[in-house]
């Protein structure tokens, strides 16, 4: 049986999910697990003294330890991505690797920050003894924009980063000032991306059982990346390997902020062993607010020339992306903007300088795009300020400049992250853009604004370009169970994205089994040694693969054994759904088999049916695609609405057709909110103004249309099963697009839309110019 | 988070839950739980005593009088928004609990938590005082009190309640023949606090204004009842609509954002009171 890939097979995970039997880690917290609990900074920068007496006599409390307490027993969390030597030198990176403290020692550097924990029989009883830790604050002054980070005289953020900067970068290719002198219109313009964030509906949470009979803790986490957690625990508790367990159970949304490692899922194991007890923390939205990692928060300088036709001749950028206290993901954020920069067209020259800095604001992570929404603002609002002033039109722009059929595959003469020479394996690029212009084209604005006439209405188109599946690797393991099914694990861990069922999918075309056969189970580093994670638009291309290559060796593997099994030779056996047929007619079900394989079967000296292995691409495969939207402005009030989204892509072959579509009408749901409604706003005494869900608006059903999908099919070639990524397809663009739209709604001659979140007093502010 | 620690009492009628008040003054009366749980869990709020008054049967109840409606404090924003009785005799309060948050909230809180709690941007204060109602306060061995909606509210999150008082009923004055209602709110999303809102009741005669109330919440310190003898004796148009609301919101000092907000007051007003005037009296 096969035929799988390619087929919206209803998701399997959607019956536990919808009626509420989904086992999230604080559903697996028991009346015997004891309840950690953080005591935050509350101030954004200053020395501090801790002092602990009070909060440990308090009945019911087991264990409060400070920095000090844990100073030199607990090490940092290390940086999670190091660049390729090879894309270093070439994009000039340099930078410090900075690790991020379990628990701040003397000093805070914001708000939220932890400062000591507590274990008590009662998460109440936790807080209560966390009121009463005294923390004495001697406050310094704090930095909390780009801009005073970066000024002559800033206050340090860490003491040891002299001027705040954590990374810088530098390249080039091609002549840019000769572009400049010759072209026929340069725009310049600064744009700034505001702080907002993944924001999963289940906030994050840590359970850690101390097995007295195995020596080993095991961790239940809510995370993307268990083994990436595993090895952090091991690095800092210096515990080998093999006594730490992190297993994934339901997550409520990853989103890139799950893509890291925090303090307490290094101090949680650490309490559960020192007190041989089970403990969890489970992070309520409070913390979340300020202890999930952050992401956006960039200010970008472009130059764009073109010439007197809109051809491009030069960009030139100048970024700088605020990290909060640190990142562990700092090379990769600065990367992926200057990379992604080039975007889907054909780009003469290209200069690039960026530098990653630190702010007294929670730490960032890697959030849905991960630095590439930041880039294509900038490239994309350059294009429409330089269709604007030609007068050409802001699709006929990207017409004329979006690499064709004829152009692809397109190298670029910079290196990828992983070091490999960038090459556009696309399509048709043009094509993407026409496709989407058709699903919503910009004649379909008098129809929406003769729907709603109270509204202005306008049209945007924004593209984007996305490196996909990137390695080093995806592990994943098969083996042959007792009744004949087959379970499946990869290394990569389901936040909610389908890898139950898509996964799956592949397997079973690979072994040529029916679905039902393979049962799926969640990652863990017990199945497992190695393995990276989902995110940045991963899974399907780098665990997809693995999957497939395990499920190709085992099936030529049980082959072999069946043939043994029914004395005939392999080239005289087939194999089907539900077992293997000789020539001669005899059978052997997978079952059969899996009883000869047993210690007391025939088989039994052959060891079980049980392979492991990783996949490792050769570099990212890119996707490309176009978005566009019809909103609606109300003059009166600045408020936008979106009336209508369309987004092209260019991917390869769809595991489950519908499954893509969710991810991409998710991701433009989060870019919906990132353009008009979230934001992580701060204080100048460095305080976050974001506490609650009454400030941070995120989008719901009313403010996301149904968005129309058009997939555009390329042959992947880089991968056997010939796919490509798409988590992120949605989000990137939505930004440009938007602003793109509301500007050709309520046209100014004097404000051009260059920050997100679009706030609705500037919106206004452009209708009231407009009508003057 | 979790609320800091309190004493728990439920109480089975409104005597008992005054005597509780009386004996711990600083407690805090549960109703819908919609804001002060919140505030408990962030420990912004830390009452010694909670009165659980969930079980007082007796207030979550509705009475049509000859000239008014009688509203117990303990009924949902969801039932005043769907009662039959409510719609058709004070549309004006079914329509502004309509866009208190969502269903699941309106399930859960109450007329009396709403406006107990006054937050200046909340819709049932500025429909209450719209409508002239009354509130009904008492305390364990003194008299009812009996105050107008308009007098009730001080500042945020203040009104004129003493510590062992609460508020029990409301007498929502039903608008008599000639009169109609309006109401207008703008939000960031539905449900969302206000950015501005405004809630209107207007009585004509003959093609002519006779009275308006006009009330404008989400844009200071609590409901502001508008000064509208200018529009008596003069028909309502879109002209004098306008005018009027420009003037009646050029002072407005909201607290952050004041020029939006300012500008969606002045859409609300004009929203609200051209929905009056179209409806049929």
């Amino acid at each position: 049986m096969s035929g799988y890939v390619g087929t919206s097979v209803p998701r399997r995970e959607d019956r536990r999910f919808l009626t509420g039997r989904g086992r999230y880690v604080a559903d697996l917290v028991d009346v015997a697990t004891l309840h950690a609990a953080l005591v935050r900074s509350t101030q954004a920068s200053a020395s501090i003294r801790v002092d602990a007496t009070a909060a440990r006599e308090l009945p019911g409390v087991h264990l409060v330890l400070t920095g000090t307490d844990l100073d030199g027993v607990l090490g940092p969390i290390e940086p999670l991505h190091r660049p390729h030597p090879v894309f270093a030198e070439a994009f000039g990176f340099r930078w410090t690797p900075r690790p991020i403290d379990t628990l701040a020692v003397d000093r805070v550097r914001y708000v939220g920050e932890p400062v000591a924990v507590v274990v008590a029989d009662s998460r109440a009883l936790a807080e209560d003894a966390i009121e009463l830790v005294t923390v004495e604050y001697e406050p310094g002054r704090p930095v909390t924009s780009i801009e005073q980070a970066l000024a002559p005289d800033a206050p340090r953020v860490h003491p040891d980063v002299s001027g705040n900067v954590a990374a810088t970068l530098a390249t080039s290719f091609g002549d840019v000032e000769a572009a400049r002198e010759r072209a026929a219109v340069v725009v310049r313009e600064t744009y700034r991306m505001g702080r907002h964030g993944g924001v999963p509906i289940e906030c994050r949470g840590v359970l850690a059982q101390w097995d007295p009979l195995e020596g080993r803790v095991h961790v239940r986490t809510s995370t993307q990346v268990p083994h990436v957690v595993r090895d952090a625990i091991c690095a800092a508790t210096g515990w080998p390997r093999w006594s730490v367990r992190v297993t994934v159970p339901d997550v409520g949304g990853g989103f890139g902020p799950k893509a890291n490692v925090y303090p307490e899922e290094i101090l949680v194991p650490y309490l559960a062993r020192r007190l041989g007890r089970s403990v969890a923390w489970i992070e309520d939205r409070s913390e979340h607010f300020v202890a999930t990692a952050q992401a956006r928060d960039q200010v970008l300088t472009a130059e764009l020339a073109v010439d007197a036709d809109g051809s491009l001749l030069a960009l030139s950028v100048d970024f700088a992306a605020d990290l909060g206290a640190g990142s562990l993901w700092v090379a990769g954020i600065v990367a992926n903007t200057a990379i992604h920069l080039l975007g889907p067209y054909r780009l003469p020259a290209y200069r690039v300088t960026g530098k990653a800095v630190y702010t007294n604001k929670t730490t960032v992570a890697q959030y849905r795009g991960a630095g590439r929404p930041e880039a294509c603002f900038a490239l994309e609002r350059s294009l429409d300020a330089a269709a604007d002033r030609l007068g050409i039109g802001r699709e006929e722009i990207r017409r004329r400049n979006l690499l064709g059929a004829a152009d692809l595959p397109y190298a670029r003469p910079l290196p990828y992250r992983d070091g490999v020479a960038i090459t556009y394996d696309g399509g048709d690029y043009r094509k993407c853009l026409d496709a989407c212009l058709e699903l919503l084209p910009r004649e379909a604005v008098a129809e929406a604004a003769a729907r709603h006439p109270e509204l202005a209405v306008g049209h945007g188109v924004g593209c984007y370009m996305e490196a996909t599946g990137r390695g080093p690797r995806e592990s994943a393991r098969v083996r042959l169970l007792s009744d004949g099914r087959v379970e499946l694990s990869t290394g990569a861990a389901s936040a909610g994205q389908s890898h139950e069922t898509t996964l799956p999918q592949a397997a079973a075309d690979a072994l040529g089994v029916s679905l039902d056969r393979i049962v799926w189970h969640p990652s863990d580093t017990d199945r497992l040694a190695v393995g990276v994670g989902t995110f940045a638009s991963r899974t399907a291309v780098v665990a997809g693969n693995a999957v497939r290559e395990v499920c190709v060796r085992m099936r030529e593997r049980a082959v072999v054994l069946a043939a043994k099994m029914l004395g005939r030779d392999t080239a005289d056996l087939s194999s089907g759904p539900e077992g293997f047929t000789a020539v001669s007619g005899e059978t052997l079900t997978w079952e059969q088999l899996a009883g000869a394989l047993a210690l007391d079967g025939r088989l039994a000296d052959e060891g079980d049916l049980d392979i492991s292995g990783v996949y490792e691409p050769s570099t990212v495969t890119w996707t490309m695609g176009a978005h566009a939207a019809i909103v609606g402005v109300e003059p009166a009030t600045g408020l936008v609405r979106v009336l209508r989204y369309a987004v092209a892509h260019e991917g390869g072959v769809e595991i489950n057709p519908a499954v893509v579509e969710g991810q991409i009408r998710g991701g433009v749901a989060q870019g919906i909110g990132g353009a008009l409604l979230e934001s992580f706003p701060y204080g100048p005494d460095g305080q976050p103004l974001t506490a609650t869900f009454a400030e941070y608006l995120l989008p719901g059903t009313l403010d996301v249309p149904t968005v129309d999908v058009a997939a555009m099919h390329t042959d992947a070639t880089l991968n056997p099963l010939g796919v490509k990524g798409v988590g992120e397809s949605g989000t990137i663009a939505v930004y440009a697009t938007l602003a793109s739209a509301v500007e050709d709604a309520v046209p100014s001659r004097r404000t051009r839309l260059t920050a997100t979140p679009l706030r609705p007093a500037d919106v206004h502010a452009m209708c009231g110019e407009d009508t003057r | 988070m979790k609320p800091a620690p309190f004493q728990y009492r439920r109480p089975l009628d409104v005597a008992e839950a005054l005597a509780d008040l009386r004996a711990a003054p600083d407690g805090k009366l549960l109703a819908g739980g919609q804001s002060l749980l919140a505030v408990m869990n962030l420990r912004l709020s830390r009452p010694s005593h909670l009165i659980d008054i969930g079980r007082l049967g007796e207030l979550d109840r509705i009475f049509d009088d000859e000239d008014s409606l009688i509203v117990g404090a303990l009924c949902t924003h969801r039932r005043l928004e769907t009662d039959p009785l409510v719609r058709r005799r004070v549309p004006l309060l079914a329509e502004a609990v309509g866009h208190v948050g969502h269903v699941s909230i309106r399930n859960q809180g109450t007329v009396g938590g709403s406006v107990a709690h006054a937050d200046p941007a909340a819709e049932l204060p500025a429909a209450l005082v719209a409508l002239d109602a009354t509130l009904y306060v008492d305390r364990h061995g003194h008299p009812r009190r009996e105050v107008p909606a308009e007098a009730f509210f001080l500042s945020f999150y203040t009104t004129v309640l003493e510590p062992a008082e609460m508020l029990t009923w409301i007498r929502v004055p039903a608008p008599e023949c000639g009169t109609t209602w309006g109401f207008a709110e703008i939000a960031r999303r539905r449900g969302d606090f206000a950015s501005a809102g405004a809630a209107v009741v207007l009585s004509r005669e003959a093609g002519v204004v006779r009275q308006v109330r006009c009330v404008l919440f989400g844009v200071a310190d609590r409901p502001i009842l508008l000064d509208t003898a200018v529009l008596t004796g003069r028909p309502v148009t879109d002209q004098t609509v306008e005018a009027y609301a420009a003037d009646a919101t050029r002072d407005l000092d909201p607290p952050d954002e004041p020029e939006l907000r300012r500008a969606h007051a002045r859409v609300c007003v004009t929203r609200a009171l051209r929905d009056a005037a179209r409806r049929e009296t």
